[in-house]
């Protein structure tokens, strides 16, 4: 039995209240980390082999290490709780559980990059979750863990909650950035990349609530152990959100290279009313889905990006065999129209054109040459679009009929459902 | 070119790149969008507008790098050196056409009804471009049946939209007005002001202008022609003295549109509203068309012959008679004007209307920017670290002299010092706005000059720009008309003529540039149009009397008889009273214009000439750039080109504004390089006049020695709080715009504005109807309030014959005083 690390407190009671996170140890990562030197404690993050789990994976030590050392510039951390992606709902578990393992992250990763302001960007939905980090923030003021001169430390830091006001779009990092900025959440051209001049064109670094929980941990017991937690390539542990048709719905924290099959039959108690598995979305409704056959496909990083998908935000989508993958392409792809920033054409018409063929077709009004049509706008969108946004929602809609083609021919043809 | 030399020399990094397999070097961060056009290929864009912020996200513009998976964006992404690019292979073209394909998806294709059809840059990429067929048969989103009016010249038709943001960032960052943002997000994304509002903005209508398909219209050209009926003649803007260059569109013998070119002259793709939409008066109803004498008290229609003979009367008369002049005319007009005043009439008693100044003001100011020794080009004045702007509410003066400001000043390491006692828009863009009372001019010269000679501590505002003057080499000045309005005009002058020097000394380059209000005022002095100059600014051995003299000998009964070529004397001499009385002494009077003004009124003889758009000549405009005027229609009616008019009065022999502009070239040095005949879209500018300064040092009599000067009033007056300002409004120029319809939507009359701090202390709210009293006159007109303006300080407009604003001063007192009342 895998011992939980991200979620070993939630079940407490009061976990959220900082007495309860000092009772279990909290805040003493940050006293160690300040001790450190900054490059220390970036190096022992790097050699833990922390990847961000926001989505892309990016080793988080390495992204840390470009920001520019010289004390002269100011610089932001910027922590993504926009939690967007459907299917997706780890970060808010963290937040409203244990926010202090994340705040906790967030100081020790400002020492580390120098920067005395951080920000937490977080989804507008989450009503509650942001109350409970505003009373945790002013906990850790009141204890002296933010503010100046931390633990006596000469340290200087400060945590500001800035709320988004729902578009999932502001989950790209650059968008984020616009959107503190107070400007209209869109993103920005990259160079210059957010290292070099991201917030108020400043040096910063963005990552996800998951990624900077980890951070405590990482201090407290070394990268070596870290490192030991699943694949080499992407250890530690991982929070997997699985949802649809299983039994047991809900928030599993294993090793990363987990398999789904063991995620969704063991732990999520395996497909409801014995029915068969269909086709499951690994991470997040932006990674392509994988059926049945895919069920011993280690769920990390590379291992899924080997299947033609991705691990995402970890978030499991797991569809049974009444699911009409149709109306699943529809759905998505509805969603990825609604959340399209409009900036750039392929996206802003592709996602717009391609949900109304799918409609179409999944209204019974399918006609001949759709799905050749369909394959022509993935190919027209894809790889042209100015964010990854209109990847992702072309990768959606091409893992669709990479694996169910025929469902879509049939439904054109006979105007109907397979089942 | 004038005051300084030697520039900074940049060393550029090249980089060697393939396009296409075509080898080219550029300099290093060259976009790969220019390099490619450089070797020869054309790239499509939408979004890529060469002034503005890149934005990257029509992707028309996507091109292969070799090495990389996914295509790039061209026109955001610089050339590395070694780059091996190709812009026309099979990937690229059928990106571009899926593009295309994705634009026209929810375009409504309505061509046939779009005023765009035919020049729209949706249609021609297509064309050439372009999908064939395309796979959509979806529904199309739609915003709107009908088109949306957003205010009196912009229609709106989302529809069409391309989201290009062309027109969102040529408001925010080159206009400064931010009227236009983005509202809604994908497919129902809309370019537009806050919640399709009646845009409170600017009226310029470079959204328009930009705008690649039919989204954004001109509503007074709305079904007016398509552009293949239309004949379009490239000219300049008549307004102020930036010289604009402007495209006339006519169709059937009717002016139905102006607009700019992207490639043409300092404004490029932009203008004002006062270019763009102010050309209503050229056909207006108003317009005077026949010649008319005065007989029995009475104006009467006459033949020309007949009006032409009574001028007669004025010849070799001397020094009982006078001329004045317009700053509108062209340099061949008023070349032959004051060949007619000195040669004809035989006198030096020649002016512009120099509404406000002295002779010895303006030419202090001659002295002051070195006219005699050259033009500056505005991009090459804008290349200092340090601009400077005094004496100008530049934003409502010179409108596209402010985008350019702005432009070159959001460059981060130039510094903007403005001082007025207004706020402008242009602010926005400032490092430190001084704020002062008007008349105090010369102390902020001086303060600076202070604390750049001996330092100091203090945190003023005039400290921290002086610090600033302190720490930059490459320093611009604009002085604005403004400062020939003071009765201390000279000493002003004298004072920046000193920071000038002071600054040399240490070191700096310094360039200095007018700002001038009316189009050809620069160009009028090098003319002769001056009392103590001849054309070339070579000075006359009889001086001749100024405006101002003209009228003080005419209440005395020394003058005889005035020629006023297009000037509206009434209206515009500070001391409205003075100038009707002095006016109506003398016996006989000559107007020659376009408009039946409040001087043509009281003339004894009327000669109906022609506007701009009539007739060819040249402009010089504030840098000293010559450009050409082209007649685009006949003169109205029996009117008549002003030259031919000037030429027959005084039995010259001129066929042609060419002609004079040879003989221009002769006598005015810094024309002689210049030929009339190649001037083109960017014009040319002067060389100097052989000279670096008038030499008038000396001769200049300073306040004390002045006349009409008098101690400016600016001691506390608790009756009549205010000192009281004017000028031009954003949409008006002199009174000749109240003759545009549209500009008139645009402010129907004039306003009082005020500080928000005055306006909190009297209790009145923004748009409050006021009574405006000072000088026994007094005028109702709403309130407008300006955060951040010179507290104690009143604008008026000077723009309206409803309110005169020039009834407010009092001859020889300076700047006038007024209070304001709330209306009971
Ligand atoms: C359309 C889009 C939406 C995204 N939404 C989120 C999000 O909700 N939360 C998040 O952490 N990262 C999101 N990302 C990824 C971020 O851009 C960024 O990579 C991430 O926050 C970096 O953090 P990490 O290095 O800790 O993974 C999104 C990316 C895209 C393209
Ligand atoms: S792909 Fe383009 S339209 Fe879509 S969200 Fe990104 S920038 Fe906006
Ligand atoms: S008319 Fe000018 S100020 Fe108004 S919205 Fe268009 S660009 Fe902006
Ligand atoms: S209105 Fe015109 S300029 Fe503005 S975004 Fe649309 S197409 Fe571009
Ligand atoms: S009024 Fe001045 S700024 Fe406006 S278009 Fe004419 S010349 Fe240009
Ligand atoms: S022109 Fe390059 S993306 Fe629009």
């Amino acid at each position: 039995m895998f011992e939980p690390i991200l979620l070993k407190n939630i079940n407490t009671h009061d976990s959220h209240r900082i007495d309860v996170y000092l009772k279990n140890g909290g805040y003493q990562a940050l006293a160690a980390a300040l001790k450190m030197q900054p490059d220390g404690i970036i190096q022992t993050v790097k050699d833990s082999g922390l990847r961000g789990r926001g989505g892309a994976g990016f080793p988080t030590g390495l992204k840390w290490s470009f920001i520019p050392k010289d004390p002269t510039i100011p610089k932001y951390l910027c922590c993504n709780a926009d939690e967007g992606e459907p299917g997706t709902f780890k970060d808010r578990v963290i937040i409203e559980k244990d926010p202090h393992q994340l705040i906790e992250g967030m100081i020790i990763t400002c020492c580390a990059i120098g920067a005395k302001v951080a920000y937490i960007y977080i989804r507008g939905e989450f009503v509650f979750g942001a109350e409970r980090l505003k009373t945790a923030i002013d906990e850790a003021y009141q204890k002296g863990y933010l503010g100046k001169n931390i633990l006596g430390s000469n340290f200087n830091c400060d945590i500001y909650i800035h709320k988004g006001a729902g578009a999932y779009i502001c989950g790209e990092e650059t968008a984020l950035l616009e959107s503190i900025e107070g400007r209209r959440g869109r993103p920005r051209i990259k160079p210059p990349f957010p290292a070099l001049a991201g917030l108020y064109a400043k040096p910063t670094v963005i990552n996800n609530v998951e990624t900077l929980s980890c951070i405590s941990h990482i201090v407290n017991r070394g990268a070596k152990w870290f490192a030991s937690i699943g694949p080499e390539k992407s250890p530690g542990p991982k929070l997997f959100g699985v949802s649809g048709h299983v039994n047991k719905p809900g928030m599993y924290e294993l090793p990363m290279g987990t398999t789904a099959r063991e995620i969704i039959y063991n732990h999520a108690g395996g497909i409801r009313d014995s029915r068969k598995l269909k086709a499951f979305i690994p991470g997040g409704v932006s990674a392509p889905m994988l059926t049945e056959r895919d069920l011993d496909t280690p769920m990390d990083f590379d291992s899924l990006a080997a299947k033609g998908t991705m691990l995402g935000s970890g978030g499991i989508i797991v569809m049974d065999e009444t699911a009409c993958i149709v109306k699943v392409a529809m759905r998505t792809m509805g969603f990825f129209r609604h959340e399209s920033c409009g900036k750039c054409t392929p996206c802003r018409e592709g996602t717009d054109w391609t949900y109304k063929v799918l409609q179409r077709i999944e209204r019974g009004e399918g006609k001949e040459g759709d799905v050749e049509l369909l394959e022509k706008l993935c190919g027209n969108i894809f790889g042209r679009t100015f964010c990854p946004l209109g990847d992702g929602a072309v990768m959606a809609l091409r893992g669709a009929l990479k694996h169910f083609r025929d469902e879509f021919a049939y439904h054109v043809k006979n105007k109907r459902c397979m089942g | 070119m004038a005051d300084e030399e030697d520039e900074v020399e940049t060393v550029f990094i090249m980089a060697t790149v393939k396009i296409n397999g075509k080898e080219i070097t550029v300099e290093d961060g060259t976009l790969i969008l220019d390099a490619a056009r450089q070797a020869g290929f054309e790239i499509p864009t939408f979004c890529y507008q060469a002034r503005l912020s890149g934005l990257g996200s029509c992707r028309m513009c996507l091109v292969e790098i070799a090495g990389q998976k996914k295509l790039q964006p061209s026109c955001v992404t610089p050339v590395l050196h070694g780059m091996d690019v190709f812009t026309e292979n099979e990937t690229v073209k059928s990106a571009r056409a899926s593009m295309l394909e994705f634009l026209l998806a929810n375009h409504p294709l309505d061509c046939p009804t779009c005023d765009k059809g035919g020049e729209c840059e949706l249609q021609n990429f297509v064309f050439k471009s372009g999908p064939r067929q395309s796979g959509f048969s979806e529904w199309k989103r739609r915003f709107h049946d009908k088109d949306k009016i957003l205010s009196p010249v912009i229609v709106k038709n989302h529809n069409r939209c391309i989201h290009c943001e062309r027109c969102v960032r040529i408001c925010d960052e080159v206009v400064g007005a931010k009227a236009l943002g983005g509202i809604g997000r994908g497919v129902m994304i809309q370019s537009t002001g806050f919640m399709d509002d009646r845009l409170d903005c600017d009226h310029c209508g470079n959204c328009i202008e930009v705008c690649p398909v039919g989204s954004f219209m001109s509503l007074p050209y709305r079904y007016k022609a398509r552009p293949w009926d239309l004949k379009e003649v490239d000219t300049v803007c008549p307004y102020c003295a930036t010289g604009c260059q402007i495209t006339i569109g006519i169709r059937n013998g009717e002016v139905v549109r102006v607009k700019s070119r992207i490639n043409t002259g300092i404004n490029k793709e932009t203008l004002c509203a006062r270019g763009r939409f102010g050309y209503h008066f050229i056909q207006s109803r108003d317009r005077i068309t026949k010649p008319m004498v005065k007989k029995d008290g009475k104006l009467a229609e006459c033949s020309w012959d007949e009006a032409l003979s009574v001028i007669k009367q004025m010849f070799g008369s001397g020094r009982r008679t006078a001329g004045i002049a317009s700053a509108r005319y062209t340099n061949e007009e008023l070349f032959v004007f004051q060949k007619l005043v000195r040669e004809v009439f035989k006198t030096n008693n020649i002016d512009l209307d120099s509404r406000f100044a002295n002779k010895w003001v303006t030419s202090a100011m001659i002295d002051a920017c070195s006219l005699a020794a050259g033009g500056i080009p505005i991009f090459d004045a804008l290349k200092a670290d340090l601009i400077f702007i005094i004496g100008s509410a530049v934003s409502d003066e010179n409108p596209v002299t402010d985008y350019l400001i702005r432009t070159a000043a959001s460059d981060r390491r130039k510094t903007l010092i403005i001082a007025h006692p207004r706020r402008m828009k242009l602010d926005s863009s400032s490092a430190i706005s001084l704020r002062y009372k008007p008349g105090t001019e010369g102390e902020v010269i001086k303060g600076i000059a202070d604390f750049i000679e001996n330092g100091g501590e203090s945190t003023s505002d005039i400290n921290a720009a002086a610090a600033r003057f302190k720490n930059a080499s490459n320093i611009t000045m604009f002085l604005g008309a403004e400062i020939l309005r003071l009765a201390n005009g000279v000493d002003v002058l004298t004072g920046i003529a000193a920071l000038k020097a002071l600054l040399k000394r240490s070191g700096k380059n310094i360039k200095c540039l007018p700002l001038f209000d009316r189009c050809n005022q620069r160009g009028a002095r090098a003319m002769g149009i001056h009392p103590l100059f001849l054309p070339g600014l070579k000075k006359v051995k009889e001086d001749g009397m100024d405006c101002g003299e003209m009228l003080d000998a005419a209440k005395k009964g020394e003058i005889d008889s005035l020629y006023v070529l297009g000037e509206d004397i009434v209206s515009m001499h500070p001391d409205a009273r003075f100038a009707r009385e002095a006016l109506s002494n003398i016996k006989f009077k000559v107007v020659q214009d376009t408009f039946l003004t409040e001087t043509a009124k009281i003339a004894d003889v009327i000669l109906p000439g022609a506007s701009y758009a009539e007739k060819d000549g040249t402009f010089t405009n504030q840098e000293g750039r010559v450009q050409r005027l082209r007649k685009v229609i006949s003169p109205v009616g029996d009117s008549k080109d002003d030259l031919d008019i000037l030429c027959s009065i005084g039995g010259f022999a001129y066929k042609s504004a060419r002609e004079v502009f040879e003989k221009i070239k002769k006598e005015v040095a810094g024309y002689k390089d210049i030929s009339f005949e190649e001037l083109d879209g960017n014009g040319a500018i002067v060389t100097g006049h052989g000279r670096q300064s008038l030499s008038l040092k000396g001769t200049v009599p300073l306040l004390s020695g002045s006349d009409n000067s008098g101690q400016q009033s600016i001691k506390e007056d608790k009756e009549y709080p205010f000192l009281l300002i004017t000028g031009n409004h954003l949409f008006h120029s002199g009174r000749l715009s109240q003759r545009a319809d549209i500009l008139m939507q645009l402010l129907p009359e004039p306003f009082v504005e005020i500080s928000e701090d005055d306006a909190r202390e009297s209790g009145i709210v923004d748009g409050e109807k006021v009574v405006v009293k000072g000088n026994g006159y007094e005028a109702a007109m709403k309130l407008r309030i300006a955060k951040g303006s010179q507290k104690g300080v009143a604008f008026v407009p000077e723009n309206f014959d409803s309110v005169s604003v020039n009834m407010f001063y009092k001859k020889g007192e300076g700047i006038p005083r007024v209070k304001i009342v709330k209306l009971p």
